[in-house]
């Protein structure tokens, strides 16, 4: 098994994992929160447009200049926060060739201020169509801003210029930054996939179990289930049931589970007959062990390196799977999977803004964990096969 | 019993499992189901017809023998969503689903097969490779993520296809225009599934092929003379046929999976949307007759492909009509 | 004639773990086939008989090392190309496969198949065939109704004896026969043969006839061989054979001949 350092999946697999434990730390916002203008371009994508920059006005750091070399922002929000309060004191907008700077908003705690309020354009002497940021910085080159009188005060003077671009992978239509809802979705497709390929393989393995060692009645009645399920076309039956039974996350991991089962019972049972004529069982039946007995403690640890293999090949199935119903909708809106990104990707406009920042990293997020999966699996696949072939453990 | 009954009388008891489930979800949902429909076109006294139509002021085994006659003669009732009949929304929109399904299934199925056989023909050859890893890829992308993809390129940064629909709004008149502006929509949809699905064929029939060739008898074709080509065709392909037809049949209602995925992807007017709005909009009575006519779509299949793997394959002919 | 010189052939070899390696199945074996007599080439498993009559057509697997000569009539198989040899396959020389191999195409009745042999080497349409078909079976000792079935619902016999029409379709000038009697009862055996030797006295066949069955082998041939271990060790008349073996080995199996007879005679 050593071997299995060397398999590139393995170590994808692992910062994968990783991400999904730890990725939160990366960005301190919440995914939900919104970030930036909807339909962000990327920041490396296209550097004439403006990135959407935070520009925070602190007791410490009361003055700054800002290099503007793009295009004027698409939205300016300015907010000073509660604590600052009232101190007749002015929040400065200053360009250096020009020598009377405007005054932008009052330092008075909980103000709050759009750039399309009518209200703070004719305040500021600007026009009143547009967005304030348009008029505010038109041009490019150096911009003052500081805040009027000496001393200390309370609080920060937060001053948000939204541009077309944001973060590593762009915004959504509700400009929420994609790479965090990226890293949530790894999260969201690893849970689902293991955990529903946990329950189907259960299920599997104890009806493969009961079916090759009790045989009869009772292997003709599972058969035939199997076979019953396995004719069905699978996703109009998940719609159906997604439709009936709610949108949930663990409602999701059932039905997929329920739908799973089948190969796996397939190749225990399999296992399982061959294995209960062996010389070894035939001598522990005949000493008197019960069913159970031989059961619990000498054919299932034998199916299991088979049972490893086969989940981790059916891991991407269940990924796929929950992908499919999040896409058409059927998963709960309040949960970020990657099929949901595409599904909002889809229904809300990407299309039409060309927002393909949107769409790409969700479907290569779920084809690379496939792969994962794939290629691990077929790892574990070949290291079970000479085992099987040598026969039973004597 | 004869083996033909055994399947048929597993066939209908499939049809009569899927009519009982059908039946039991509209009603066991709790209180009157058509008290639900908030749609304001439906008056009261139109709810009160639906009720009567449904037999639902009547006893549950007989709403259930109306039930079945109802179904069985393929009146499907009046949808809740658009007031229409069932019958005749499904009757728009089959003969896009069935183009759309048909015209993917016999493109992809033939690419990957021709592929199939070149590669199996060729081992070890970059074609081979090349095979053997877009199959492997086709499984782990997610369909509508290609076909999402290929409609941003394709539709949206370069306006080659359009953004949805089956037809354009408002269609063009005169047969050959509205022909090709139908072709222009179907198009890319089309497109994405052979590209989804060829590879999966070309996969199976390399396999598939790899063995027969290495069969005694096609040594033995091979002994007595005869050219290469006839070899392939009349003794190798031949051989193969039984299981590709099976395999070609069964994929069928796989395929309506598809469906759904595909014209939600692209917006087309078809059975498979139909499906995904009659199940997120609670509209019983369409999801019914989706479901059943899906139910009967499949049996068919199953048994068709039984049925030609009997007859184009005499091995197992004499099997089947002995028991 | 077929004139066997210095033939050898080494298959390559893969392992479950793998790697290539080699086996020497035939080393330096010479010997000829002349029409109108039945040569038998006989030895144990493994001895590299059947390597060698497959060999004589081409139709050992890719990879296969081959050398020496196979002269068919002073012309060498070996080094003939592909297109050339085919024509040569079936019209000069035909095969009857081992009974055990699936020699018919399952989805083809087996009268097809002797069609499509008539078909493309002398070009005959079905109707002419029908004839010939018919002929063909009734040498074999078939019925020729049996033409319309399909190769599953022959017995083993049957089998063998299509598989025997098939062969003389093209009336060929010599008949490779692999095991023939293998994995069929006593009397069908007998009967096989019998008809094999009809067929070599009746058209002047050259007949070569692999077996692992020796006495059976020595008592229908006019020449016998016997290999072991890829080698020709014996060569002669089968009487002088089983009277003076000069090899140790075939003194062994000639032994075990005699002993089998020895319990047959006191054993009734």
């Amino acid at each position: 098994m050593r071997d299995i350092f060397l398999r590139w999946s393995f170590w994808c697999l692992l910062l994968l994992i990783g991400t999904a434990i730890f990725g939160n730390r990366l960005f301190d916002a919440p995914p939900e929160r919104e970030v930036a203008a909807p339909f962000s371009k990327p920041l490396w994508l296209d550097r004439t447009l403006p990135p959407t920059k935070e520009i925070r006005l602190s007791p410490e750091s009361p003055s700054l200049l800002l290099d503007w070399h793009y295009a004027p922002p698409s939205r300016l929000s300015i907010r000073v926060e509660p604590s600052a309060g009232e101190t007749g004191r002015f929040v400065l907008w200053r360009k250096p060739e020009t020598e009377v700077p405007l005054r932008l908003a009052p330092l008075r705690g909980g103000f709050e201020a759009d750039g399309r309020d009518i209200a703070f354009k004719r305040s500021l002497g600007l026009p009143p169509f547009g967005d304030a940021a348009a008029s505010l910085f038109s041009e490019q080159g150096g911009y003052e801003l500081s805040v009027s009188g000496e001393g200390p005060w309370d609080g920060d003077v937060v001053l948000k210029l939204e541009g077309g671009r944001w973060g590593l992978l762009g915004t959504d239509q509700r400009g929420r930054d994609i790479a965090s809802l990226f890293i949530a979705g790894v999260q969201v497709s690893l849970i689902v996939g293991i955990f529903a390929t946990l329950l189907a393989t259960f299920l599997g393995t104890s009806l493969g179990l009961a079916a090759g060692y009790l045989g009869g009645w009772t292997d003709s009645v599972i058969m035939r289930i199997v076979d019953l399920l396995l004719s069905i076309p699978l996703l109009p039956v998940l719609m159906a049931l997604a439709a009936l039974w709610g949108k949930g996350l663990w409602q999701l991991v059932l039905i997929l589970s329920i739908f799973s089962w089948m190969g796996t019972a397939r190749t225990i049972r399999a296992l399982t007959l061959t294995l209960r004529d062996a010389s070894y069982i035939e001598g522990l039946r005949g000493l008197g062990a019960p069913s159970k007995y031989i059961l619990r403690r000498h054919l299932l640890p034998e199916t299991l390196p088979v049972l490893l293999a086969t989940m981790t090949l059916g891991v991407p199935g269940a990924i796929l799977s929950e992908a499919g119903l999040s896409f058409l909708g059927l998963s709960d809106p309040r949960v970020i999977s990657w099929g949901r990104m595409l599904h909002e990707a889809h229904s809300f406009g990407a299309f039409t803004a060309g927002a393909w920042w949107m769409l790409l990293p969700p479907g290569f997020g779920i084809a690379l964990l496939c792969l994962v999966f794939l290629d691990l699996g077929k790892f574990l696949e070949e290291k079970v096969d000479p085992r099987l072939r040598k026969g039973v453990r004597q | 019993m004869n083996y033909w009954n055994r399947r048929i009388a597993s066939a209908i008891l499939v049809l009569a499992l899927v009519l009982v489930l059908n039946f039991l979800l509209f009603r066991l949902m709790p209180g009157d189901p058509v008290a639900s429909i908030i749609d304001p076109r439906f008056s009261p006294e139109a709810k009160e017809q639906l009720r009567r139509m449904y037999g639902l002021d009547q006893s549950l085994p007989v709403q259930f023998l109306m039930y079945v006659k109802s179904t069985l003669s393929f009146d499907f009732g009046i949808s809740f969503l658009t007031g229409r009949p069932v019958m005749d929304e499904l009757r728009s929109r089959v003969p896009n689903t069935v183009f759309l399904l048909g015209t993917s299934l016999l493109l992809s199925s033939f690419l990957g097969t021709w592929l199939g056989m070149k590669a199996a023909l060729r081992r070890g050859s970059i074609l081979e490779k090349c095979v053997l890893w877009i199959g492997a890829l086709s499984f782990s992308f997610p369909s509508f993520f290609v076909q999402l993809v290929l409609l941003m390129f394709f539709a949206s940064m370069l306006p080659v296809f359009p953004l949805r629909g089956t037809l354009s709004v408002p269609p063009p008149s005169g047969g050959a225009a509205l022909l090709f502006d139908y072709l222009r929509h179907m198009a890319l949809p089309v497109l994405s599934l052979v590209l989804l699905g060829f590879g999966g064929w070309a996969i199976y029939v390399r396999n598939l092929m790899v063995k027969i060739l290495g069969e005694d008898f096609i040594l033995l074709a091979r002994a007595r003379g005869l050219p290469k080509k006839n070899i392939l065709r009349r003794h190798a392909f031949r051989t193969m046929l039984p299981p590709l037809l099976t395999i070609f049949l069964l994929a069928l209602p796989g395929i309506v999976s598809g469906a759904v995925i595909t014209e939600t992807v692209f917006s087309l007017h078809g059975v498979g949307r139909f499906l995904l709005e009659a199940v997120t909009g609670h509209d019983y009575p369409a999801a019914g007759a989706a479901f059943f006519l899906l139910a009967l779509l499949t049996v068919a299949c199953n048994l068709l492909s039984d049925l030609l793997y009997g007859v184009t394959d005499p091995r197992v002919r004499l099997e089947r009509g002995n028991r | 004639m077929i004139s066997i010189r210095n033939l050898s052939i080494t298959y390559g070899r893969m392992t479950s773990s793998g790697r290539t390696g080699e086996t020497e199945a035939v080393r330096n074996v010479s010997f000829q086939v002349e029409k109108g007599k039945l040569f038998a080439l006989a030895g144990e498993s493994g001895s590299g008989k059947s390597s060698v009559l497959m060999a004589i057509p081409g139709l050992l697997p890719d990879g296969t090392r081959i050398s020496g000569d196979i002269l068919l009539d002073g012309t060498n198989l070996i080094t003939l190309p592909e297109d050339e040899l085919n024509r040569l396959r079936w019209w000069r020389i035909a095969l009857v496969p081992q009974g055990a191999m699936n020699s018919f195409t399952p989805v083809l009745t087996v009268g097809r198949h002797v069609e499509e042999v008539l078909e493309v080497h002398l070009g005959l349409s079905k109707k002419a065939s029908q004839q010939r078909i018919e002929e063909l079976f009734r040498m074999a000792g078939l019925e020729p109704a049996l033409a319309s079935r399909y190769p599953h619902e022959l017995s083993g016999g049957q089998k063998q004896r299509a598989a025997i029409a098939l062969a003389l379709a093209c009336d060929p000038d010599y008949l490779l026969c692999d095991e023939p009697t293998t994995a069929l009862d006593v009397i069908t055996q007998q009967g096989i043969v019998a008809t094999l030797k009809k067929l070599v006295e009746t058209r002047g066949l050259g007949l070569l006839l692999v077996s692992h069955d020796l006495p059976l082998a020595a008592s229908v041939c006019s020449r016998l061989f016997i290999m072991k271990d890829g080698r020709l060790v014996e060569e002669g008349e089968p009487r002088e054979i089983v009277a003076h073996p000069h090899n140790p080995h075939s003194a062994a199996l000639v032994n075990a001949l005699l002993e089998l007879e020895r319990e047959e005679e006191s054993g009734c």
